[in-house]
């Protein structure tokens, strides 16, 4: 029972409070970029969150099994960076051969999830928290790619609206999105300091 | 230690230390370098593995085709972008002449990739906007202060005095992705050297006054007009609308007149001494050229003012 409450808390923690997007600025580049419609949103969401489960999941995996051991804690970047590359490149193929038309409409996306400093920056926070219970990383991970998921839908339901409305011309385009992020951000620090 | 190193002379001294340096570096960095390229190596080793295994069989000339697209994604061909259309032209051969920005080039570099012939599927096709009215020839019945759009426009009965020709709010502008239609002087106005023929141009007017046109010629003859009103009416509202006298149809065959409006046979189009009389016996100036080296219109004569 106390687990379950523990792996709860940690779920909303990082969906809701330490979201990565709204709070740790994370993964902003697919965030204002692919937030044009929803539905391309959503799948972006849906790619990142199977990869950050899968890379954080991994990285926890090597760094308890490898890294620390060997006292090899500062190669970690480099290491987190080869297992996120393959994991994507495995999705990939994985994707290819099994969901054409899903791999179709991710379309440029998914290799550009490799680069999507969400996914490095949520490996290391596992890190950096001090997290050391495998099924704790695991939710951690999934609960991130959740975050990114709500953070990104609800961007693009947003500028979905705002194609409608009468935006001062100075502001149309990119300024007026990243005021939007700004508020959006605002909103979400109301959940500040709730766990953790 | 320091006593036998006080005899040594310093540049010795600081090579002897810069050798422990880097010893004691590569002893710091064996086990870092080891470990990173065992992990490179399972990791390489996963990967070819499972590209072996979930390798998809992708026809090669669904590649070869997409290579010879001009890869504008413009949707002209009705496919969302050159990948699709490159997938099935290559089970539909029907769809061969579908890519305007190409044209026939592309559809004959694509027919020797399926080992196929095509004859000439004729000249390219642009668009031409059949009005030649600017803000000066127009008549306003009242000043419009709605929204900025042909659309929006187009629902008001007297947003323009004429109610067919151009609006001028740049709803064709707005779809054009290659930056070849401006509105000049209240004038939808094609820039011919940009222009690739997608045909968005055609579909966003809301007065469908945009035609796409084979240009088998340079410069295109057309009379620049739509309006379908008496030529009192026409000549009313419009400094240069066409009246519907039949002159230029007494001139050429090609020239047409139903409903009050002159048309030109572009099926039989080709430049004659006849058609040039016509051009210059207009008498409101409504038969002009389009192209990319297209002669400027005659001017406009001032509107007759409305009797009272």
């Amino acid at each position: 029972m106390d687990t379950l409450t523990t792996l709860l808390l940690t779920f909303i923690s990082i969906v809701l409070i330490n979201n990565l997007v709204f709070t740790k600025f994370l993964g902003i580049c697919p965030y204002l970029g692919v937030s044009g419609r929803i539905d391309m949103a959503f799948g972006m969401g849906l790619a990142v969150t199977f990869v950050v489960t899968l890379a954080g999941t991994l990285t926890f995996l090597l760094d308890h099994l490898i890294l620390i051991p060997m006292n090899l804690e500062v190669t970690r970047y480099v290491c987190y960076i080869l297992v996120i590359a393959g994991a994507v490149q495995l999705v990939e193929m994985y994707l290819k051969k099994f969901f054409p038309a899903l791999y179709d409409s991710f379309g440029i996306f998914l290799p550009l999830i490799t680069t999507n400093c969400a996914i490095l920056g949520l490996c290391l926070f596992i890190n950096l928290w001090g997290i050391d219970n495998l099924l704790e990383a695991v939710v951690l991970s999934f609960g991130a790619g959740i975050g990114f998921t709500i953070a990104i839908c609800i961007m693009a339901g947003i500028r979905e609206n705002l194609d409608l409305a009468d935006v001062p011309k100075p502001l149309k385009g990119a300024p007026i999105t990243l005021i939007t992020a700004g508020l959006l951000t605002l909103a979400f620090m109301g959940f500040a300091g709730m766990i953790r | 230690m320091t006593v036998i190193f006080t005899n040594i002379p310093a540049t010795l001294l600081s090579v002897i230390a810069a050798q422990a340096g880097i010893q004691n570096l590569w002893h710091c960095a064996w086990p870092a370098a080891a470990t990173m390229l065992a992990l490179a190596f399972v990791f390489a080793m996963a990967l070819l593995i499972a590209s072996e295994k979930l390798k998809v069989r992708v026809d090669a000339k669904i590649e070869q085709v997409h290579k010879v697209l001009p890869n504008l994604d413009c949707g002209a061909c009705g496919f969302p972008g050159c990948v699709q259309y490159a997938k099935a032209v290559i089970n539909d051969t029907n769809l061969l002449g579908k890519c305007s920005p190409g044209g026939l080039k592309t559809a004959q570099k694509i027919a020797q990739i399926l080992n196929l012939q095509i004859s000439d599927s004729g000249p390219v096709k642009r668009p031409i906007v059949h009005c030649r009215a600017h803000t000066g020839d127009k008549t306003y019945l009242a000043e419009y202060a709605g929204i900025l759009s042909c659309t929006a426009a187009n629902a008001l009965p007297t947003a323009h005095a004429c109610k067919f020709g151009c609006l001028g709010f740049g709803d064709c502008t707005a779809v054009c992705k290659f930056d070849a239609l401006h509105i000049i002087d209240g004038l939808a106005t094609v820039d011919y050297n940009k222009c690739t023929g997608c045909g968005a141009c055609v579909k966003a007017c809301p007065r469908n006054i945009i035609e796409m046109v084979p240009f088998a010629h340079e410069n295109m003859l057309t009379v620049a007009c739509s309006n379908k009103e008496t030529g009192k009416v026409t000549r009313q509202m419009c400094a240069v609308g066409c009246i519907g006298c039949k002159l230029c149809a007494k001139q050429s065959e090609l020239f047409k007149v139903t409903d009050n409006l002159a048309r030109l046979d572009y099926t039989k189009y080709a430049p004659s001494e006849k058609i040039e009389t016509a051009l210059n016996k207009c008498p409101t100036g409504v038969i002009v050229y389009r192209g990319p080296s297209a002669p400027e219109p005659r001017p406009a004569k001032k509107p007759k003012p409305a009797k009272a």
